[in-house]
C-alpha cells in the first residue's frame, strides 16, 4: 500500500516537472509585437491603411444619406418632422485614433528597417492624418486638448491629473494645424497618387489653406455678431486682429498648390460642361482635379450610395429616390446669358392660375442655366447612363378656357392611355417611399458602372475630400478679403473656376458672389454647414419659417395634354412647397454653431470647459 | 407526479416572496418647484422643444452631469428629486436674460420651492391682443432693463393651441423697424395664412427679440377666438 502512494506521488511530481519543454509554446498567431509591425514595410502600411479608414467625417456618399437631407440642399422621399439642427450631429471626438497614431510614429521613429528617408513620407502621412482629425473636431467643437506627440501610459498608481489635458483656444488649434500641414508638406512625396487615395505634399497645402481660411473668418465674422460667440478660456472665439495674417496664409498655400501642383481643373469637353464638371468630379479614371479622397474598390470596399439614389426607373435594387434635390438649390446655378453673372435667381414659371411658360421639352428650362446644374443634379428630362429620366407631378388640362393640373399616383395613365405622374416622382404624398418629391435627383455622386446599384457589389464612387477648384476659390476668398474685390487675384482665381464651369467670368467680385460660388461648384461635397458656420450666415439664412431660404421648395414638371391646344405636349412647372413632407422650416439657432461637450468626456476629465449655450 | 407538481408550485411561490425588494432605489420622492423671475414676476418664454433650460449640480459626487430643468412657457419649472442639496444655474447663454451663471443653493427637503431672479434685457409691460377679423392688432409696452441691449425684432404670434411661440405657431410676423422702447401699437394681417384663418381656436402672443440672444421674451398667452 505504501509502495502504492510512493509511486502515485512519484509519477505525479515527474508528470510535473517534465511538462516543460517548449513543445507547447506557441507565438500567436493573431497579434503582432511592436518589433515585428515596425520592421516590415508592408505592415506599416497596413497600419496606416487602417488609419485612412477612420477618417470619414460629416456629408459624404459613404456615409449615411440622411447628413444630406439636414441643410437646403436635398431633403429625403419619406415625412420628416425635423424642426432643428442636431448640434451634435457631425462632432468629431476621437482621441484613440490620436492615440494609435502616435503609438505609429513612436514605432516608425525606433525602427531600423527603414532609412529616414523611407521614413519621412510615412510619417508626414500620419501627421496629416492627425492633422485632418484635429481639423474636423475644431471646427464642430472649437478648440480641443492637443496632446502632440506623446504616448501616454497608464500604470496603477499614476497621478491621472497629469494625463488629463486641457482645452487648446481654438486659434491655437488652428496654428497647431497649420504649422504641421506647413511641416509635412515637405516631408511628403510631390507626385500625384493612386485614386488620390494617400496623403501627398498637396494634400497637406489644401488643408494648411483650408484650417487657415477656416480661422480667419471665424476671427473676421465671429466678431462682427452682435454678441460673438465665445468662452472666456478663448476655447472658443478668435481674435478680430489675426483673421489678416490667417488669410495670408491661406492665400499663400493655395497660391503654392495652384501654381506648383500637378493638379488642373479638368476641362476635356468644352462641348458638354455638364458632363465634363461630373466627370471632374465622379470619374477616378485619369482625374486631374481631385487631390485627396476616401476611395473605395470593388470587392470589400464599396458604398450604397448610389443604389439609394438611383432614379427608381433606373433601380437596380429594392431602393431608389432616396434623396430629392431642392429648388432652393437648383435655382441658385445662375442662367448662362444672364445680364448679373455670379448669383442664382427664379425660375421664371408663370402662373396656371393665369398664364403658365410653356416650353417645348422637360429640360428646356435647364439647360439654359450653368453647366454644373446638369453635373450635379439629374432634372426633368435628363439622361442617366444612356436613360431618359422623366420627373412628371401631373398632365395640365385646358378646361373651359382654365388650366387645370392632374395629378396621380406613381405611374398612373388617364384613360386615353396617356401619363399623369411619372413613377420617379414627383408624387404629392409624404408617406409614398422610393419615389422624388421635388423635381429633382441627386447625380453628383451617382455611379453610371452597371451593377453598382445593388446591395451585393454596391459602388466604387469615391468621396473627394480636396480638389484643385477648392484652392482656386480659397485664393479668390482670401484674396478678397485681403485687399477688396477687384484685385487681380480675386478676379482671376474665381474666374478660373467659372470659365471651366460654363458660366461668363466676373468683373468685380463681391462677398455674396463667393458665397455663391461654393454653394454650386462644392454642392454635397460637405462644405456647404460648414461655409455657413465660419462666415456666421447659418443662422440669418436658416431663420425659420417665414423666410424663404429656411422653408424647402421644388419645382414641378406637368405635361401639357390638351389636344385641340396649340401647347399639347409641351411642359409647364409649378413651384410647390415641400412643407407636405417637411412641414418645419430650416431653423439655426445661436447654440448651433458649435457642438456640446458629452458630460461623459467632461467626467472623465474635469479641466474641460464646457462649450457657449450649455 | 402530483406531488411533483405541488413541490415546483409551491418553491415558485416561495421564491416569488424572496425575489423582490432589494434591487432598486425608490423613485424620488421630493419636489423642486419654482419660477424664473425679476423683480418678484414670472418671465414669459418659449416652453417648447426644451428651448430655455436650466441646470441643477450636485457636489460631492464622481459624475458631474447637470440635471436638465425645463422651463415653461409661464417661467415656471419643477423637477422631482432626492432630498439633498443642490446647486442651481441658468444655461449658458440661454434665455432672454442677461448671461450671469450665479448659482442659486436650494436644500430639497420634501417640496421645496425657489424663484430665481434673472435680469431680463427687456420686458412687455400692459400687452393687449385683440382680434379684428383676419387682423391681429396689439399695443403693448417696451421696457428696457439692461442699458446697452438692443431690439432685434418684434415677433406677433398665434397658434391654434395654448402653446404659442417662435417655433410653434401658425401665423408668425416679424417687425423690424418702428419700435419704440415705451408704448407700442402693432397690427398683423393673417387672410393669406390659410390655417390661421382655418384655426377653430386662435391664442395670441407677443415677442420681443433681443440682438444677440438665443431666445425672446413674450406676453403671456391669450385666447382670441
Amino acid at each position: 500500500m505504501k509502495t502504492r502512494y510512493f509511486y502515485t506521488t512519484l509519477l505525479a511530481f515527474s508528470l510535473l516537472t517534465s511538462s516543460c519543454s517548449d513543445f507547447l509554446e506557441q507565438q500567436p498567431d493573431t497579434i503582432l509585437t511592436n518589433d515585428q509591425v515596425y520592421s516590415d514595410p508592408n505592415l506599416i502600411k497596413s497600419v496606416l491603411a487602417n488609419f485612412y479608414e477612420r477618417i470619414s467625417y460629416g456629408q459624404r456618399p459613404g456615409g449615411e444619406g440622411y447628413d444630406f437631407t439636414r441643410l437646403d440642399d436635398a431633403i429625403r422621399y419619406d415625412f420628416d418632422q425635423v424642426n432643428q439642427f442636431d448640434r451634435n450631429r457631425w462632432r468629431v471626438y476621437d482621441y484613440e485614433l490620436v492615440r494609435n497614431i502616435n503609438q505609429f510614429l513612436q514605432g516608425l521613429n525606433e525602427t531600423t528597417v527603414m532609412t529616414d528617408t523611407e521614413k519621412a513620407p510615412l510619417i508626414g502621412e500620419a501627421r496629416l492624418i492627425r492633422a485632418w482629425y484635429y481639423f474636423n473636431s475644431c471646427r464642430s467643437l472649437g478648440g480641443m486638448p492637443i496632446v502632440g506627440d506623446e504616448v501616454f501610459e497608464y500604470t496603477p498608481g499614476t497621478d491621472v491629473t497629469n494625463l488629463q489635458v486641457p482645452r487648446a483656444t481654438e486659434s491655437e488649434m488652428y496654428d497647431y494645424i497649420i504649422n504641421e500641414c506647413h511641416e509635412i508638406a515637405d516631408m511628403m512625396s510631390a507626385e500625384k497618387t493612386t485614386n488620390s487615395a494617400r496623403a501627398n505634399k498637396w494634400t497637406a497645402k489644401m488643408l494648411e489653406a483650408r484650417a487657415a481660411l477656416y480661422a480667419a473668418s471665424l476671427a473676421k465674422y465671429n466678431n462682427q455678431m452682435a454678441a460673438p460667440i465665445k468662452t472666456p478660456g478663448g476655447e472658443v472665439g478668435i481674435a478680430a486682429d489675426k483673421a489678416n495674417d490667417y488669410y495670408q496664409k491661406a492665400l499663400e498655400a493655395a497660391q503654392e498648390v495652384i501654381q506648383q501642383g500637378p493638379y488642373v481643373l479638368q476641362d476635356r469637353k468644352p462641348e458638354d460642361k455638364a458632363r465634363n464638371f461630373y466627370e471632374a468630379v465622379c470619374i477616378k479614371d485619369a482625374n486631374t482635379e481631385v487631390i485627396w479622397a476616401r476611395d473605395y474598390i470593388f470587392p470589400g470596399q464599396t458604398h450604397q450610395f448610389t443604389k439609394d439614389n438611383l432614379p427608381t426607373v433606373l433601380a437596380q435594387d429594392a431602393n431608389s429616390s432616396y434623396l430629392s434635390v431642392l429648388l432652393n438649390l437648383v435655382e441658385e446655378f445662375e442662367p448662362i446669358n444672364t445680364a448679373t453673372p455670379g448669383q442664382g435667381s427664379k425660375f421664371n414659371v408663370g402662373s396656371f392660375d393665369g398664364t403658365p411658360t410653356f416650353y417645348e421639352t422637360a429640360d428646356a428650362l435647364f439647360k439654359e442655366r450653368d453647366p454644373r446644374l446638369g453635373g450635379t443634379v439629374i432634372y426633368p428630362g435628363a439622361f442617366f447612363a444612356g436613360t431618359e429620366i422623366v420627373y412628371q407631378a401631373g398632365q395640365l388640362n385646358f378646361e373651359n378656357g382654365q388650366w387645370i393640373k392632374k395629378q396621380g399616383n406613381a405611374n398612373d395613365r388617364d384613360n386615353q392611355g396617356n401619363l399623369i405622374t411619372s413613377q420617379n416622382g414627383p408624387v404629392y404624398n409624404s408617406s409614398l417611399r422610393l419615389v422624388n418629391k421635388t423635381g429633382f435627383g441627386i447625380r453628383k455622386f451617382l455611379d453610371e458602372t452597371p451593377q453598382s446599384g445593388t446591395i451585393g457589389r454596391g459602388s466604387e464612387m469615391w468621396e473627394p475630400r480636396f480638389r484643385i477648384a477648392e484652392a482656386y476659390l480659397i485664393a479668390a476668398e482670401a484674396a478678397f478679403e485681403l485687399n477688396e474685390g477687384s484685385n487681380a487675384v480675386t478676379v482671376e482665381n474665381i474666374n478660373a473656376v467659372r470659365t471651366r464651369a460654363g458660366v461668363q467670368p466676373l468683373k468685380t467680385v463681391t462677398f455674396e458672389n463667393i458665397v455663391h460660388e461654393r454653394r454650386v461648384e462644392f454642392a454635397f461635397e460637405d462644405h456647404r454647414y460648414w461655409d455657413m458656420l465660419r462666415w456666421r450666415r447659418a443662422h440669418t439664412t436658416w431663420a425659420g419659417r417665414g423666410s424663404e431660404a429656411a422653408s424647402r421648395r421644388g419645382l414641378w414638371p406637368y405635361r401639357v395634354v390638351a389636344p385641340d391646344n396649340s401647347n399639347n405636349g409641351k411642359w409647364a412647372f409649378q413651384e410647390q412647397d415641400m412643407s407636405f413632407i417637411y412641414p418645419n422650416a430650416l431653423s439655426f439657432e445661436l447654440r448651433h454653431y458649435y457642438s456640446e461637450l458629452d458630460n461623459s468626456w467632461l467626467n472623465n476629465n474635469p479641466k474641460l470647459v464646457k462649450n457657449p449655450y450649455q | 407526479m402530483k406531488k411533483y407538481i405541488i413541490n415546483v408550485a409551491f418553491s415558485l411561490i416561495l421564491l416569488s416572496f424572496v425575489g423582490c425588494g432589494k434591487d432598486n432605489y425608490d423613485a424620488p420622492e421630493s419636489t423642486l418647484t419654482g419660477r424664473v423671475v425679476f423683480q418678484g414676476q414670472a418671465l414669459q418664454v418659449r416652453g417648447t422643444d426644451e428651448r430655455v433650460r436650466l441646470q441643477l449640480y450636485q457636489d460631492g459626487y464622481a459624475k458631474r452631469d447637470p440635471i436638465e430643468v425645463f422651463v415653461g412657457q409661464d417661467g415656471s419649472f419643477s423637477a422631482k428629486l432626492f432630498d439633498g442639496h443642490y446647486k442651481l444655474v441658468t444655461r449658458d447663454g440661454n434665455g432672454p436674460w442677461v448671461n450671469s451663471r450665479d448659482t442659486t443653493e436650494v436644500e430639497l427637503r420634501g417640496t421645496t420651492s425657489v424663484d430665481l431672479e434673472v435680469t431680463p434685457y427687456f420686458t412687455i409691460a400692459n400687452p393687449s391682443i385683440s382680434l379684428d377679423g383676419n387682423m391681429m392688432n396689439t399695443s403693448f409696452t417696451i421696457n428696457q432693463v439692461v442699458e446697452t441691449a438692443e431690439i432685434d425684432r418684434v415677433i406677433l404670434l398665434l397658434n391654434s393651441t395654448s402653446f404659442v411661440d417662435d417655433g410653434f405657431n401658425v401665423m408668425r410676423r416679424e417687425f423690424t423697424s418702428n419700435i419704440n422702447i415705451g408704448s407700442n401699437s402693432l397690427s398683423a394681417d393673417f387672410s393669406e395664412e390659410d390655417k390661421a384663418m382655418n384655426a377653430k381656436t386662435l391664442f395670441g402672443r407677443i415677442c420681443v427679440w433681443t440682438k444677440g440672444a438665443d431666445q425672446g421674451i413674450y406676453s403671456p398667452v391669450v385666447r382670441l377666438r
